[in-house]
């Protein structure tokens, strides 16, 4: 009986043992939010130091788990044998302990040096890679006879501000005039040019979130009434994805957001079309009613359109809605999806190069969007199911204000299709 | 007015007169049936409850996890809402952990220290009552806000006013179950107390008073552990010659009593914060935040160790029983849950790694996080040179206790790797801290607990669970277990974060959570093997005899099931395993001349625990009632006082009570006689 359990426990390790095996050879290390595909050098530091403890416990592992299987098997009670006679051995062996506990304590020490190192590297941009990433050494400070940045700040490295609200996040670029009070801010796709260090700072308005880009660093929570900050850098060009990580309520699986890393030249350029405003919309189109659908169903209040609407800075920034690659708080997609997929065929492993917005998707994505909740109606004219249930736009109770009501919230398929329409001018 | 004198020595206490208190009161100790199971301050009976009720929330709390994995199975999945989703992750692991592990862990606390230490009650018997009673209702009342969301979905509550007022209508907790503030508080300017903005519902408010309700059940029950621990061993039973499982009981109960207070502090503070407009964790009016997670995680993470170490205890009682050994450096492995216990209150803040500390608190809980590895390590090295030169048998429990060693090493094979600040930077609320917890609390602690059940059910029963079904639940729980939570390792690290209701496809991350919901199905059908198997063998299994399993400490002298005495003669101690090795030759173990005909002092039983529990009740319903506006709620909570007050009073002034019982004599186990009782 004994054997035979023994024999199926044999097997069972076995099998265990293989189907780890075959997982690790199945487990793609480089997907898109992977932690084991650094791609700076802040995530790779983390990396290197997540190795330093897999290769221990690696040891470790063999050691003590070897140890053990062994032990089991050499004293397992065979039959015959007399279970009586052992009971009076010893009771530990001192020297055997203390020799333990030292190795333990060794063992630790492999990888708390490591350990320390990173956590001060980690806190802030170390001021070796301040002269190759302060802003006066990538960034040209006049373009064409504009400045675009104060000359007290050439010495600087670039300082993004990440601001957390239920489920999205804002992104402000204060030194390049890049703001919320200025109505130029950015959400939910942050840009960043490549190479260069850049400090983070991190500030939440309502519960506390977690900025993650598993590529390019761990994350640092966002937390209200308190100033958090961080320092990363991308060393390859391309698109990558990150996450809220903590927590945040209702919708907080659907609170994604993306970093597009672009040459530094790239960068220069991309900062000078944010400052653009709305193009006037051309009149009697259906666009041109969806502009006066936007102010009439209190769009407005929440929302900036720098050009066209100046009144809201509660909600996303929607100057440049339609050339973003994604909406709702990066949880739809709006770019090419045949391109997509022929790009994650093509260079599975390397990282993401950028996909143009196709827009067809972009303008379902709106409708579904705008549409989406309870209160409001999709274009098939029927209340459509929640793309974020809880959010401020369709969940007008949070407001508590009395004459905000439904009716102003409810569109019509029609009205719906024209307030897409005028969204998709945004660019 | 005494209690000893008027009673006539007889066997059985169903042939005692009735007794009154000293207010008059009846007192049912003569009763049967259900009066007597709620009325009983015996520690066994007491344990019985704490373990019945616990294997229900573990499969109300399993049931949870698996809808959680269905969900998960794939992609974009749409079979439960966030909400709902958010509350079932909320309810699996507060239920698990406060409704579960720690019942189940008291469960054995009750039943099996005063045996072990050659007691025959608890120290305070009616306060034992009080903290079960307070548990059941506890517990009832965190789930009755399932109850409310359900009639909330129903439309039960349309039409009243108070429910139309409600801004949000999330009935049952949906914080997670650290329920972080502000997310779990408020924010703004309160305007009045009950409408100061707030991100959550009522079940918040649930969530708060069923944790502080737990909270004071668990602080009855420790201090009066501690009391039991101290005071009431026999003769003979130093510190030194404890069971281990009794030791890491104390070490439990001391843990208990410094942790909770710092999250009763916090949950007053928060249910001032949602309930009367206080502003301890409001952003927005100068509170702070991260105070509630300073509070909550030195609170926190001695919690995990009061789930590990009873655990620990019943591995260390399992290993010399099936090796035929003593424990191994027996004072090192006591000293190290020592350690444990002390350096578990000094590493609270690697749960907030994250959230901005600054290097120098960083680096320091990083370092004393590895250093917290040591004395775990320790455990195992010893239970190892347990195991070493022993004579291994594959018992049920045996099997179990080896699974146990083997999955709380990789549990803290993985707790190392997130020791290290930088790399837990990337490991932080990912599946990969998911992995790592189950791996101690599931693969650790509930495969000690299942081992302990096994090993223990033969005493408390007197009937032995069937060996085959147990094996294969045994199985089937150990690769359920390894396939539903070994590949969050990898999905963590391919930067999925947890507390998602559902996720993209193209993120790489479909296999493998498919894998891990066949994963969990199996550890459902393993653990519900488990379970009925031992429902089966409480009522009908095959009866055994007393000492089934060559036991080593002394609640394996007494008859099974144990009688409502424990010992007929209270017993002297003449070594560490007196028992054992008085079993084998040397005259360990004697016994004094108590009992008998002239009988041993039995506590009264009492309906006032009940009742002063019963007022928890009234202000469990009340508090979130308030909450949720509904008109007079006020007055169920100042009811519920009243109650627990009257409860109180009433207990103090019935008096002890008490009567005596005659034990059979010369009821000691044979032993062949040699020079000395102690060596």
């Amino acid at each position: 009986m004994l054997s035979r359990l023994f024999t199926r426990a044999a097997w069972l390790v076995v099998a265990l043992v293989s189907a780890f095996m075959v997982g690790c050879s199945k487990a793609d290390l480089q997907v898109r939010q992977s932690t084991l595909d650094p791609k700076g050098p802040v995530a790779k530091l983390q990396y290197d130091v997540f190795m330093d403890t897999v290769w221990l416990v690696l040891v470790l592992f063999v050691l003590v788990g070897g140890l053990l299987v062994y032990a089991v098997v050499r004293f397992r009670a065979r039959p015959g044998d007399d279970v009586k006679v052992v009971t009076q051995e010893g009771h530990g062996n001192p020297l055997v302990e203390i020799g333990l506990i030292t190795a333990s304590i060794g063992a630790l020490v492999f990888i708390a040096i490591p350990t320390l190192g990173a956590i001060w590297i980690d806190d802030d941009v170390p001021a070796s890679a301040v002269p190759t990433s302060k802003l006066s050494a990538w960034y040209p400070r006049t373009i064409s006879g504009v400045e675009q940045y104060a000359a007290t700040l050439e010495n600087q490295v670039l300082e993004i501000d990440v601001v957390g609200k239920q489920w999205w996040f804002r992104f402000e670029y204060p030194q390049l005039g890049l703001t919320n009070d200025a109505k130029h801010s950015v959400p939910n796709e942050m840009v960043i040019p490549k190479g260069v260090a850049i400090h983070i700072n991190l500030r939440a308005e309502d519960v506390i979130h977690s900025f993650w880009i598993p590529k390019i660093a761990g994350k640092v929570d966002l937390i209200p009434g308190r100033k958090n900050h961080l320092w990363i850098q991308a060393d390859e060009v391309g698109h990558y994805y990150g996450q809220c990580a903590e927590f945040c309520g209702d919708s907080h699986a659907y609170m994604l957001f993306r970093c597009e890393v672009l040459e530094p030249a790239d960068f220069v350029k991309w900062v000078a079309s944010q400052k653009k405003e709305a193009a006037p919309v051309a009149e009697n189109t259906k666009a041109a009613k969806g502009k006066e659908l936007f102010a009439a169903k209190t769009c407005v209040m929440c929302h900036n359109v720098s050009g066209h609407f100046g009144a809201g800075s509660f909600a996303p920034d929607l100057t440049h809605v339609a050339s973003r690659k994604s909406l709702a708080g990066a949880w739809l997609d709006n770019r090419d999806p045949k391109a997509q997929v022929a790009i994650e065929h093509t260079s599975p492993l390397g990282t993401e190069a950028s996909v143009a917005v196709d827009p067809a998707v972009l303008k379902a994505n709106l409708i579904r969007w705008i549409g989406s909740s309870g209160v409001a109606t999709g274009a098939d004219g029927k209340p459509t199911k929640d793309v974020k249930p809880g959010n401020r736009m369709h969940f007008y109770k949070m407001f508590n204000v009395a004459s905000l009501n439904e009716t102003h919230q409810t569109f019509t398929a029609e009205e719906l299709d024209c307030l897409a329409e005028y969204l998709m001018t945004l660019k | 007015m005494s209690h000893d004198s008027h009673h006539a020595p007889v066997a059985s206490k169903l042939e005692l007169a009735p007794e009154r208190s000293d207010l008059g009161l009846y007192r049912p100790d003569r009763a049967t049936g259900w009066v007597d199971w709620l009325t009983t301050v015996d520690h066994k009976k007491i344990g019985i409850l704490y373990g019945a009720f616990a294997m229900f929330y573990f499969l109300v709390g399993g049931v949870e996890a698996l809808a959680i994995r269905t969900q998960l199975a794939r992609p974009d999945n749409t079979l439960i809402t966030a909400r709902m989703y958010n509350q079932l992750f909320t309810m699996h692991g507060t239920t698990m952990i406060f409704l579960g592990v720690m019942p189940l862990s008291a469960g054995f606390f009750n039943f099996l220290v005063p045996l072990q230490i050659g007691a025959r009650d608890v120290a305070f018997p009616r306060l034992n009552a009080f903290s079960l009673w307070t548990f059941v209702f506890g517990a009832f009342v965190l789930n009755a806000s399932w109850l409310f969301e359900f009639g909330h979905l129903a439309g039960w509550f349309n039409q009243f006013e108070w429910h139309k007022n409600l801004i949000y209508t999330d009935f049952a907790p949906a914080n997670g179950w650290f329920s972080y503030a502000p997310l779990s508080g408020t924010i703004g300017q309160a305007d009045q107390a009950l409408h100061s903005p707030r991100f959550t519902g009522v079940g918040t408010d649930f969530w708060i008073i069923g944790i502080q309700i737990l909270g004071i059940a668990s602080l009855a029950a420790s201090f009066n552990f501690i009391c039991t621990i101290v005071n009431m061993r026999a003769k003979g039973m130093t510190m030194m010659r404890l069971p281990v499982f009794t030791w890491m009981t104390l070490v439990t109960a001391i843990l208990i009593i410094l942790a909770f207070p710092a999250i009763t502090v916090a949950l007053i503070e928060l249910m001032f914060d949602r309930q009367f407009g206080a502003n301890f964790f409001n952003p927005s009016a100068g509170g702070q935040p991260i105070l509630w997670q300073h509070l909550f995680w030195i609170f926190g993470h001695p919690e995990v160790y009061i789930l590990v170490l009873p655990a620990m205890g019943i591995v260390s009682e399992i290993l010399p029983t099936f090796t035929g050994r003593p424990l191994f450096g027996y004072p090192i492995i006591v000293f190290s849950g020592c350690v444990i216990g002390f350096l578990g209150f000094a590493v609270w803040s690697h749960h907030m790694f994250t959230t901005g500390l600054g290097p120098v608190p960083t680096a320091a809980f990083s370092l004393l996080t590895m250093a917290i590895a040591v004395p775990t390590g320790v455990k195992i090295f010893n239970w190892m040179g347990t195991i070493w030169g022993g004579r291994v048998r594959f018992t049920p429990p045996m099997v179990l206790s080896l699974g146990f060693i083997w999955m709380f090493m990789c549990g803290g094979f993985s707790g190392v790797m997130h020791s290290s600040a930088p790399a837990d930077a990337q490991q932080q609320d990912t599946y990969f801290v998911i992995a790592h917890f189950h791996y101690v609390l599931l693969g650790g602690v509930l495969l000690g607990l299942m081992a302990g059940l096994y090993f223990w059910f033969p005493k408390i029963f007197g009937r032995m669970p069937n060996e085959k079904v147990a094996y294969l639940a045994s199985g089937l729980v150990i690769i359920g277990f390894n396939l539903a939570f070994g590949p969050m390792h990898y999905l963590g690290l391919a930067g999925m974060p947890r507390r998602t209701h559902t996720y993209h496809a193209g993120n790489g991350w479909e296999t493998w959570n498919l894998v891990a919901t066949v994963g969990a199905y199996i550890l459902g059908i393993g653990v519900a093997t488990a379970f009925i198997n031992l429902v089966w063998t409480a009522f009908k299994g095959r009866k055994v005899e007393s000492d089934p399993w060559d036991g080593r400490t002394l609640e394996w002298s007494l008859p099974s099931p144990v009688p409502e005495y424990n010992f007929a003669q209270s017993p002297v101690i003449g070594a560490r395993d007196a028992f054992s090795e008085h079993k084998y030759g040397d005259l360990r173990l004697i016994y004094e001349k108590d009992g008998g005909p002239s009988g041993v002092h039995m506590p009264s039983q009492s309906w006032m625990p009940l009742l002063a529990s019963a007022g928890f009740l009234f202000i469990g319903f009340g508090m979130p009632m308030m909450s949720m506006g509904i008109p007079y709620a006020g007055w169920l909570v100042i009811t519920g006082l009243v109650v627990l007050i009257a409860g109180i009073w009433l207990w103090a002034l019935e008096g002890p009570g008490g009567y005596m019982l005659t034990t059979p004599t010369n009821t000691a186990p044979a032993n062949q006689p040699s020079a000395s009782l102690s060596r």
